[in-house]
C-alpha cells in the first residue's frame, strides 16, 4: 500500500496543477474550445500513467481490454468539473473476476484526484445492442475514443459492432433521441427565453448541440445522404456557449450550468464572448441578448437537422390532415408540413415578384402557419430573411396591412407565427416597437419568461381557450372560454395583447403608459377605426388594473365601483378579464391557481353586475340579507329570533360572501359560546381550505391565527374578520396547504384543529410553536424588495386600506399583525398574496369602528416598516 | 462529552462492535440505514444506468463518549472498518450538551 499511496498524491498534485494553469489560461482570454481540449489532454495523460501502472501490476491486462473515451470525453470536451466518461471494453474471453481488482483501483484514483469519473464496463458484444431505456449508453458510445489499451480489439467495435448497431437500430434510436430530446424540452416550456437558463439543457443549449452531432451521424451511418452542419452561425454559437459554460463551471466551483442572475452581471462585467467590442460597463440585460441569438442559432440548426430526417408515415399522415384547411394560395404552397416559397422570378419572367419580397404573400405564409400550424422550410426562412430589406421597402401600411395582422393573430396556432416572424425579424418590421422587449430578461423571481415570450405565451393561453377544455382548469377554462366567444371586437384584444409590454424595453418607471404611447403611432399605421383603436388604447394603458385589483376586497362596494369606474363598459370589462387570466397564466406555469381564478371569475362577475343594474345597490344588498336571515332561518325554524339576533350587525359582506347553511354553522358555533368560548368551524379542500373561529375574544386573534397556521406550514390567502353587535366575533381564514401535510396525512387533521383550538384558548404558545419551524439560515434572497407601506383612505367606505409590499420572509405576516393589534387597530379584511419573493399584504383596517386618522396612520406606518426590520434580522 | 456517528458497511460492524467494547466503550446504539457517498453508490464493475443513483445498505453507529476516549474510540472504528475501497463509509462527531440516565437521574459523563 505505501507505493501506492505516495505516488497517488504526487499523481493528485500534478492533476491540480495542470488544472491550475489551465484554469490561468482561461481566465487571461483562452477560448473554451482550447479549454475543453487542454483537460481533455490532461485526462488522456492520467489515464495511460494509471493503465500502464495496472498492466506492470497484472500482464493479463495488456490483451483483450481496451480503455475508450466516450460522451463528451470521447468528443475531446472536457469541461472544468464535467464528469469523465469512461469504458472498459473488454473481449469476451476475459473473465470479469480477473480485472475487476484493477478497473475498480484505476476508478478509485481517479476519485481520489478529485476527479468524478462515470466508468461503465462492457464486453465487445454487449455493445452491440441497444436498450430503450439505457439509450444513454448507445448515444455517448458513438462519442467513442480508444485511449490506450488492446487497439485490435477497439478496431472491431469501430469496424464491426458499431456499424451492425446502427445498421440494426438506427431508427429506434434516432426515434428514442427524438423522444428524450422533447422530454427535456418540455421540462423548460420548450423554450429558450428563460430568465435564467440552463445553457446545457435548455432549448438552444449544448446539450440540443450534441443532439445535432448525434443525429448527423446516425443518418449518415445508416446510409442516407450526411446532414451538413456546417453554418457559421452555428459554430459560432457553440464557440460562445462552452466560453460561457467554462465560465460558468470555475464560477460556481461545479457542474452547475445555470446562467443565474448573478452569473448575468458577472458576465456582462468580463463582456464574455464580446472580443473586440467596446466594452464600456455592459449592461446584463443586453449581453444576455447575445446569448439568447446564439441559442436561436442552435434551436434553428437543431429544427432543420430534424427536419430533413425522413419521416415516418405516421407523422406523414398527421401533417396532410392539417394542410387540408388551406385553399391553394399564390406564391406558396405547404409541403409535409412546411412553407415552400415558389420559386424565385428568374430572367425569364421579370415582372414576376419574388414571393419572399412580397409583403403580401409573405404575411400570407405566416396567417396560414397561424392556421395550421405548419412550420417555415428552411429554404423559406432563408429567402425571407435574405429579403428583410426589400419587404421593408415594400411595405404598405394601413388597413390592409391590419388585415393580414389580424389574419396572423386570430389563428388558432398565432403564437408559433408571432414567433417564427419574430426569430427572422419580419415582427419587427411591422412593429418596431417590438425592438426595445427582444429577449428582455427582467430581474423578477415571479416571471419565468423574457418579455417577448411572455407576450406570446399570452397569445397562446387566450386561444386556448377557445376549444374545448379537459384537465384540471377545464371548469375554469370553459367559463373563461365563453367570454372569449362573445366578444365583437376580438382583433382587438389579440393586437392589444401583442403590444401591452412593448413600454418594459424603455426603464422609466410605469410600462403600461409606456406601452400605449407606443402602440398609439402603430394605430394610427394600421389605420384601425377610432372605436377598436381607442379600445386597444384604453386596454393597454390600464391592462394592469383588474390584477391590482384583486389585491383588494372584492366584495367591498367600493372597490367594484372604482375597478368599473375604470373599465366603464361591459366590453372593455370583458377584454379586460380575458387578458388578465391569459397574463397571470403566461407569468409562470403554476401562477394561475384555482384560487386566483375563482377570484377574478367574482370579480368580474361582481362588476358586470355593477355596470348592468341601474338600481342603488344598498337597497338590493340589505334585500339580499333579509332573503338570507329567511332561509338560514328556514333551517333551524324554532330560533328565528335568535338567528336575526346573531346576523344584526354584521357587515353586509358577511351575508354576500356565506352560504346559508355556513351561516347556520356559525350560529350553532355561537349558541355553543357559553360552553366554550373558542369554536372552530374547518372545512378542508385540497385547493383552500378554510377554518372558521368563533368567539367573544377578539384581541390578538389576528396575530395567533397565523402564527398557528404559519406553524403548520399553510400559506394563509385571505382572512376575514366580522363581529356583530353583541360582540361576537367570526373570523374566517382561508388558506392553502403550501406542504400537502394536510392532503397527504388525513390524520392530521383532527391534531391540527386542536393544535389551533390549543393556541386560541391560550393552552400553547404560539412562539413555541414557531420555534420549531424557524431553523437554518436563510438563503440569500434572489431579488431583493424594498419594504414599502402605503394607506389609501377612499378606497373603502368602511376601513382605511394599508398595504404592505416585502420580501417574503417567514414570521412577516405575524410581525405586522402583531404590530397592528397592538397598536388598537382591528383587521376587517386581511387579503395576502405572494408573487414569487414579494410578499403583498392588504389589510383593511378600523379603529373604534371608524378609519384611521392621519396621525395613527404615520404611527402605524413607522412600527410596521420597523416590525419588518426586526423580523428580518 | 461527544458524540461519534459512523456509517460503515455492514459486514464490518461486528469488528467494529469488538474493538469499541475492547477499548472500554460500552454503549452503542446501531441503525440500520442506507446511503452513498459522492459515487452515488455504483461501486460495482458493471454498471446499469448512468443517471441512477443507488442507495446500498449500510449501518449507523453511535456512541457517546467522554472527550477523553474520542481518539482512542474514533481510531478504534476506523482501524476496523477500513478497506481502502470506496464505499468505506464516514465518521461524524459532534458535542453533546447532556447525557441523562432515564433510572436514576444520573446527569453528565456518569451517565455514559
Amino acid at each position: 500500500m505505501q507505493a501506492g499511496e505516495s505516488t497517488g498524491s504526487e499523481l493528485l498534485d500534478q492533476y491540480q496543477r495542470q488544472m491550475l494553469e489551465i484554469r490561468g489560461a482561461f481566465e487571461a482570454g483562452t477560448s473554451g474550445s482550447i479549454t475543453i481540449a487542454a483537460r481533455s489532454a490532461v485526462l488522456d495523460e492520467l489515464a495511460g500513467v494509471l493503465w500502464q501502472r495496472a498492466v506492470d501490476r497484472d500482464p493479463r491486462l495488456a490483451e483483450g481490454i481496451a480503455l475508450l473515451a466516450i460522451g463528451g470525453y470521447g468528443r475531446k470536451e472536457l469541461f472544468p468539473h464535467s464528469d469523465v466518461d469512461l469504458l472498459f471494453l473488454l473481449d469476451a474471453k476475459i473473465q470479469e473476476k480477473d480485472v475487476k481488482e484493477s478497473i475498480r483501483r484505476i476508478g478509485q484514483e481517479m476519485w481520489d484526484c478529485g476527479i468524478r469519473v462515470s466508468q461503465a464496463t462492457r464486453k465487445l458484444a454487449e455493445c452491440e445492442r441497444f436498450s430503450e431505456d439505457n439509450a444513454e449508453f448507445t448515444l455517448s458510445l458513438m462519442d467513442h475514443r480508444l485511449l490506450t489499451g488492446d487497439a485490435g480489439l477497439y478496431a472491431r467495435l469501430v469496424d464491426g459492432t458499431i456499424p451492425k448497431l446502427l445498421q440494426r437500430d438506427q431508427k429506434a434510436v434516432i426515434s428514442r433521441l427524438l423522444e428524450l430530446t422533447n422530454e427535456r424540452h418540455a421540462k423548460y416550456g420548450g423554450t429558450l427565453f428563460h430568465l435564467e437558463p440552463n445553457i446545457k439543457d435548455c432549448p438552444g443549449g449544448l446539450r440540443d448541440v450534441h443532439v445535432c452531432g448525434w443525429l448527423a451521424k446516425l443518418e449518415s451511418a445508416g446510409g442516407g445522404t450526411p446532414l451538413s452542419i456546417e453554418d457559421s452561425e452555428f459554430q459560432q454559437a457553440i464557440e460562445f456557449l462552452r466560453l460561457v459554460r467554462c465560465f460558468l463551471h470555475y464560477r460556481h466551483d461545479r457542474d452547475d450550468n445555470t446562467l443565474d442572475w448573478q452569473a448575468q452581471d458577472a458576465a456582462a462585467d468580463v463582456a464574455i464572448g464580446l472580443k473586440g467590442r467596446d466594452t464600456q460597463k455592459l449592461d446584463a440585460a443586453y449581453w444576455m441578448r447575445f446569448y439568447f441569438r446564439h441559442a436561436r442559432s442552435i434551436e434553428r440548426a437543431l429544427k432543420r437537422i430534424v427536419e430533413d430526417l425522413p419521416q415516418p408515415k405516421s407523422a406523414r399522415r398527421l401533417l396532410l390532415k392539417r394542410e387540408r384547411g388551406i385553399e391553394p394560395q399564390a406564391g406558396f404552397r405547404i409541403d409535409r408540413g412546411r412553407i415552400v416559397l415558389d420559386p424565385a422570378a428568374s430572367a425569364y419572367s421579370p415582372g414576376a415578384r419574388d414571393s419572399a419580397q412580397d409583403p403580401e404573400i409573405v404575411l400570407e405564409v405566416f396567417a396560414a402557419i397561424a392556421l395550421t400550424g405548419c412550420s417555415l422550410g428552411r429554404e423559406a426562412e432563408d429567402r425571407i430573411s435574405q429579403a428583410l430589406p426589400l419587404l421593408s421597402a415594400n411595405l404598405e401600411e394601413g388597413p390592409a396591412l391590419w388585415r393580414r395582422l389580424q389574419a396572423v393573430l386570430m389563428g388558432q396556432q398565432a403564437g408559433d407565427a408571432l414567433r417564427a416572424m419574430h426569430a427572422l425579424g419580419v415582427l419587427e418590421l411591422l412593429i418596431p416597437e417590438f425592438h426595445g422587449i427582444d429577449a428582455l430578461v427582467i430581474r423578477d423571481a415571479y416571471h419565468r419568461y423574457t418579455v417577448d415570450e411572455h407576450t406570446f405565451v399570452l397569445i397562446d393561453t387566450l386561444h386556448g381557450l377557445e376549444g374545448a377544455q379537459g384537465g384540471s382548469k377545464a371548469e375554469w377554462a370553459t367559463r373563461f372560454g365563453t367570454l372569449l366567444r362573445e366578444l365583437p371586437h376580438a382583433p382587438a384584444l389579440y393586437l392589444m395583447a401583442l403590444l401591452h409590454d412593448t413600454g418594459k424595453g424603455r426603464s422609466t418607471g410605469d410600462h403600461a403608459q409606456e406601452s400605449a404611447k407606443m402602440a398609439h403611432s402603430l394605430l394610427a399605421r394600421l389605420e384601425l377605426d377610432p372605436y377598436e383603436s381607442e379600445l386597444v388604447s384604453a386596454l393597454i394603458t390600464h391592462h394592469l388594473e383588474m390584477s391590482s385589483t384583486l389585491r383588494r376586497d372584492i366584495f367591498d362596494a367600493e372597490t367594484v365601483r372604482a375597478f368599473a369606474g375604470k373599465v366603464q363598459t361591459p366590453e372593455m370589462l370583458r377584454m379586460l378579464t380575458l387578458f388578465t387570466y391569459a397574463d397571470i397564466n403566461a407569468v409562470h406555469p403554476d401562477a394561475l391557481t384555482p384560487w386566483k381564478a375563482e377570484n377574478l371569475w367574482r370579480l368580474y362577475m361582481a362588476t358586470a353586475n355593477y355596470l348592468d343594474r341601474s338600481v342603488d345597490d344598498e337597497r338590493i344588498g340589505a334585500k339580499e340579507a333579509r332573503e338570507l336571515v329567511d332561509r338560514v332561518s328556514a333551517l333551524v325554524p324554532a330560533q328565528r329570533a335568535a338567528v336575526a339576533d346573531f346576523v344584526e350587525g354584521l357587515p353586509e359582506r358577511y351575508v354576500l360572501t356565506r352560504s346559508p347553511e355556513q351561516i347556520r354553522t356559525h350560529f350553532s358555533m355561537a349558541e355553543r359560546l357559553q360552553d366554550d368560548r373558542v369554536q372552530l368551524d374547518f372545512r378542508y379542500e385540497p385547493s383552500v381550505s378554510e377554518l372558521t373561529v368563533v368567539t367573544p375574544d377578539r384581541a390578538l386573534l389576528f396575530a395567533n391565527m397565523t402564527g398557528a397556521l404559519a406553524a403548520w406550514g399553510m400559506n394563509i390567502v385571505t382572512a376575514d374578520a366580522f363581529s356583530n353587535r353583541n360582540g361576537i366575533v367570526v373570523d374566517s381564514f382561508r388558506f392553502t396547504d403550501s406542504f400537502r401535510t394536510l392532503e397527504m396525512n388525513a390524520s392530521e387533521h383532527g391534531r391540527f384543529v386542536k393544535s389551533v383550538y390549543d393556541v386560541m384558548t391560550g393552552a400553547v404558545e404560539v412562539e413555541k410553536l414557531l420555534s420549531g419551524r424557524r431553523r437554518g439560515r436563510r438563503k440569500v434572497p434572489k431579488v431583493i424588495v424594498e419594504a414599502r407601506v402605503e394607506f389609501d383612505d377612499v378606497a373603502s367606505s368602511h376601513s382605511t386600506l394599508v398595504e404592505v409590499i416585502a420580501q417574503d420572509i417567514p414570521g412577516l405576516l405575524r410581525a405586522l399583525s402583531l404590530t397592528i393589534a397592538a397598536h388598537g387597530h382591528n383587521i376587517e379584511v386581511a387579503l395576502i398574496d405572494t408573487e414569487g419573493e414579494t410578499a403583498i399584504d392588504v389589510f383593511y383596517l378600523t379603529h373604534a369602528g371608524s378609519k384611521l386618522e392621519k396621525k395613527q396612520q404615520k404611527a402605524l406606518r413607522a412600527a410596521l416598516l420597523e416590525a419588518m426590520e426586526e423580523n428580518a434580522r | 462529552m461527544q458524540k461519534i456517528e459512523a456509517v460503515i458497511q455492514p459486514s464490518k460492524l461486528d469488528q467494529v462492535k469488538d474493538a469499541l467494547v475492547e477499548i472500554g466503550v460500552d454503549g452503542m446504539t446501531i441503525l440500520e440505514a442506507r446511503g452513498h457517498g459522492r459515487q452515488k453508490g455504483h461501486t460495482e464493475v458493471y454498471r446499469g444506468r448512468e443517471y441512477s443513483v443507488d442507495l446500498l445498505p449500510k449501518v449507523k453507529l453511535e456512541v457517546v463518549v467522554t472527550d477523553e476516549m474520542l481518539d482512542r474510540a474514533v481510531n478504534a472504528i476506523i482501524a476496523a472498518a477500513r478497506t481502502g475501497t470506496i464505499g468505506d463509509g464516514k465518521i461524524f462527531i459532534s458535542k453533546i450538551d447532556e447525557a441523562i440516565r432515564i433510572r436514576n437521574d444520573q446527569r453528565g459523563e456518569i451517565a455514559l
